[in-house]
């Protein structure tokens, strides 16, 4: 799938306001942020540290809310929604993958995978007929019972990846997937995430500070001091 | 299994796989527990084995006349007349009587006598009852184990069962007791109940050596039946004099029990209550070390989609388990160390009662409950700190 600009947005943020409280003092984020992200993009979003990122992804991925403006995924207007409505979205909506992947050290590969199925109406058997596709996928296929300390850099954040599209969620959100690989294990994890997104039609925002990353974006915007300054497209 | 049951299993099975990591401080709550629930279960098996062997001392069939305006032995006294005037009444009375129509009863007084005992050579004091002959058989469950009965006006004396063993009074030893020596001639049982602290001899004989000539303390007596102690009452209020009680025997020792086994618990309860606040925050400090340990874990199945719930059980559940293992343990140390344990107290009659320490159910469920307590309160707090674990700044503590 490719990006068409012609697309209605799937992700859509308006005059967004954010700010952190320290101390007395409100330290603004964003100040008037918007943004509109078609179905099926993979967007890089890049910047200084302090420019953002984080919060940006944060509030797309529900566990924060903008001070004010509004911020729609799909028909879901996040902004509206209390906490409770906000984590059952966040289980049937979207996959997260992390820096340090967040594996649970005491679970094996499979288990973690696991994780998200457990919220959905599945037997056992079919969260472990699920569990052992993703793995195959990811190019884990035999390693469900291998525990995460026993596994390479890439080797978790596959897993990591595996559970993020276990359930197949229509969004994938990316916070530095590669800031803690080396050079060739960064570039098979992008190119995972590249199919995901050519193939499988997952819509993917990753935060990075990697231009190389970047390069596996369609479109690769910069955010400096909350707002974006600047925006690159990938040659079709 | 519904979502939410599963996101709970998920969360606990993880919670209690990441144990090893905080085995020492875990352990130290396993501990504290145990120690708690060990404490409690000492003193509740305590007074246990004391309402015990004094309850299972008294029987309903059997009643005692007490007077002088006192409800226990020690202090009251009887009209040497009184089973004249008894035998002389006519009509039911409540009373058993024999073929010749006398009643059954026996006169009786108890003397605190102290025996040395041991090696030590220290002085015990000890209940020496006299009794008519009729003394033991008018008891209920009663036995003896060993030698013969004392003989009416002979200083012999039997031994209950629990004295002999705790004293090593042997058939055919010689005992000064006051400024006489006494023959032990028996061994009685009383199937573990206070009266085997007691040294049963012959009435006059005990009367005589101990210089009271004329007294007595109280009389039992074997009624019909346990509702004739009405009747028994009814005609003892009759007698003009000295105002006469009767009782009946399962009565007098439940009031003697209910006094000692109520302060024992006075003790216990209190102290075990201190302990377990102390052990609350023991355990506070464990989960919260625990939820600490975990937070970047609870923080990515709640980023997953994981429900507060889920968090909060994760961590509650764990906090009861580890509670529930030092339940065990303290159950465990109680019944090894308490069980069957020998103790002794001083008694109504000021002397010694021998007692066994019994970690009974009740007393096994009330410690148990204390332990569990300890766990669900000290679980819950970081519990539900676990459910508001803020999530940005707990992802972001990795790396």
């Amino acid at each position: 799938m490719t990006y068409d600009s012609t697309q209605s947005p799937y992700i859509v943020l308006n005059a967004i306001r954010k700010g952190y409280r320290i101390g007395s003092e409100t330290v603004p984020i964003f100040s008037n942020l918007d943004l509109e992200i078609p179905r099926g993009d993979f967007v890089a979003i890049m910047g200084p540290s302090g420019s953002g990122k984080s919060t940006l992804l944060s509030m797309l991925a529900g566990i924060d809310r903008p001070d004010s403006g509004s911020l729609c995924i799909g028909t879901c207007l996040l902004h509206q929604m209390g906490e409770a409505a906000r984590t059952a979205w966040r289980a049937g909506n979207m996959g997260i993958v992390f820096q340090f992947y967040n594996l649970l050290p005491m679970l094996n590969a499979a288990e973690n995978v696991e994780l998200p199925l457990l919220l959905r109406p599945l037997s056992s058997k079919e969260r472990r007929v699920r569990v052992e596709k993703v793995l195959d996928l990811v190019g884990l296929a035999g390693r469900g019972n291998q525990h995460p300390k026993l596994m390479s850099g890439g080797q978790q954040q596959r897993v990591g990846i595996a559970r993020a599209i276990v359930t197949d969620p229509p969004l994938l959100l990316c916070d530095e997937p590669t800031g803690d690989l080396d050079r060739k294990s960064a570039e098979d994890i992008l190119g995972m995430l590249r199919v995901l997104n050519k193939e499988m039609g997952k819509t993917i925002v990753m935060v990075t500070h990697d231009p190389q990353a970047a390069q596996y974006a369609s479109r690769t915007l910069h955010l400096d001091k909350g707002i974006f300054t600047e925006e690159r497209r990938a040659a079709r | 299994m519904s979502s939410n049951t599963k996101q709970a299993f998920a969360m606990i099975t993880a919670s209690l796989l990441s144990l090893p990591r905080r085995i020492s401080v875990s352990l130290s709550m396993v501990f504290s527990v145990a120690l708690v629930v060990c404490v409690l279960a000492g003193f509740l098996s305590m007074a246990k084995g004391f309402e015990t062997a004094l309850q299972s001392a008294g029987s309903q069939t059997v009643g005692v006349v007490l007077g002088g305006g006192t409800n226990q032995e020690t202090g009251s006294e009887v009209p040497s007349s009184i089973i004249r005037t008894l035998n002389a009444m006519t009509g039911d009375i409540g009373i058993v009587r024999d073929a010749t129509g006398m009643i059954r009863s026996s006169r009786e007084i108890v003397v605190a006598v102290d025996v040395k005992s041991g090696d030590a050579g220290t002085n015990r004091t000890l209940a020496l009852r006299g009794m008519e002959a009729a003394g033991p058989g008018i008891r209920d469950n009663i036995s003896l184990s060993a030698g013969r009965l004392f003989t009416p006006g002979s200083r012999e004396i039997v031994v209950g069962d629990r004295l002999a063993r705790e004293l090593g009074f042997n058939v055919g030893d010689t005992i000064r007791l006051g400024e006489s020596e006494w023959t032990v001639v028996g061994h009685f049982s009383a199937q573990g109940s206070a009266f085997e602290s007691e040294l049963w001899a012959d009435f006059d004989a005990t009367r005589a050596a101990f210089d009271r000539q004329g007294q007595v303390q109280s009389l039992r007596v074997r009624l019909t039946e346990p509702a004739a102690l009405s009747v028994l009452r009814a005609k003892l209020a009759t007698i003009t004099g000295i105002p006469l009680v009767g009782v009946s025997e399962a009565d007098l020792y439940a009031a003697q029990s209910d006094r000692t086994a109520n302060l024992i618990r006075l003790f216990g309860w209190p102290l075990a209550l201190l302990m377990a606040v102390g052990a609350t925050a023991g355990a506070l400090n464990t989960m919260m070390n625990s939820v600490s340990d975990r937070i970047v874990d609870i923080a990515t199945v709640r980023t997953l989609g994981f429900s507060r719930l889920s968090a909060f059980l994760g961590t509650w559940v764990e906090a009861m388990l580890i509670a529930a293992v030092g339940v065990l343990c303290g159950l465990a140390l109680a019944w090894l160390i308490f069980n069957g344990w020998q103790a002794s107290t001083i008694g109504a009659n000021n002397a010694t009662m021998a007692f066994q320490l019994t970690v009974t159910g009740g007393v096994m469920l009330n410690s148990a409950l204390l332990g569990l307590l300890v766990g669900a309160l000290g679980g819950a707090l970081p519990a539900i700190a676990a459910t508001r674990i803020p999530l940005i700044a707990a992802l972001q503590s990795r790396g």
